[in-house]
């Protein structure tokens, strides 16, 4: 049995992953609620595995503040959803594409995920900035480097 | 569809608790919409929605775990 480690998945067996609750799922996956985080070794990158649809896999990375600065601020009725105490910390993640582009991996900051680690919850927070860039360019492909 | 006309400061009711205000229309083609919905309902602009949408479906192109894992 392989043994998954991660920022959100300390050491655990895969009978014993622990499962994040996105109440209102993703855009396009309203039905997919439950997830797991599941890091295979490659730098900052996790892969977002739905435990409902096996397709539903997203490759993710943390919010970084000095390229992106600071973190998104949440609205009130985000907070709620999340589940969010006053003093609980949040992680924010972003949902990389490695298919857009040729060149670059992608990374979508008009729609990253907000996680609640102390109540497993998590949500994907669409921004109305229109400004706010759908396919940043994060990283180079990496058969390129 | 439903079409309902409103004028500038009339709402629409939907169910319960959506109170959708129609608060000013600016050069005549630009509606300012107030909307007051439950804290668990989310409201989007539709365009923007349907690009997240269409980019976490591109996003998930593919097997994840296998691109992760590819190279090794």
């Amino acid at each position: 049995m392989t043994a998954i480690t991660s920022p959100l998945q300390p050491t655990a067996q895969p009978s014993t992953i622990r499962e994040f609750s996105f109440p209102r799922g993703l855009a396009g996956f309203p039905e997919a609620s439950r997830f797991a985080f599941i890091y295979e070794g490659k730098g900052n990158m996790l892969c977002m595995q739905s435990l409902e649809y096996e397709e539903a896999s997203f490759i993710v990375t943390p919010w970084d503040t000095t390229r992106l600065g600071e973190a998104p601020a949440l609205s009130k009725e985000q907070r709620t959803c999340l589940k969010l105490d006053q003093d609980d910390h949040i992680m924010w993640m972003l949902v990389l594409n490695p298919f857009a582009d040729k060149t670059w991996v992608t990374a979508n900051l008009k729609a990253p995920i907000a996680i609640n680690e102390k109540q497993l919850m998590g949500l994907q927070c669409i921004r109305n900035d229109a400004d706010l860039e759908l396919r940043y360019p994060w990283m180079e492909q990496p058969s390129l480097t | 569809m439903m079409v309902i006309r409103r004028k500038v400061g009339q709402a629409i009711r939907i169910n319960d608790d959506i109170r959708l205000v129609i608060l000013d229309i600016q050069d005549g083609r630009i509606t300012r919409f107030g909307i007051e919905a439950p804290e668990d309902i989310a409201v989007h602009r539709l365009e923007i929605y349907e690009q997240i949408q269409q980019e976490n479906k591109a996003a998930i192109a593919g097997d994840a775990l296998a691109w992760l894992k590819q190279g090794e």
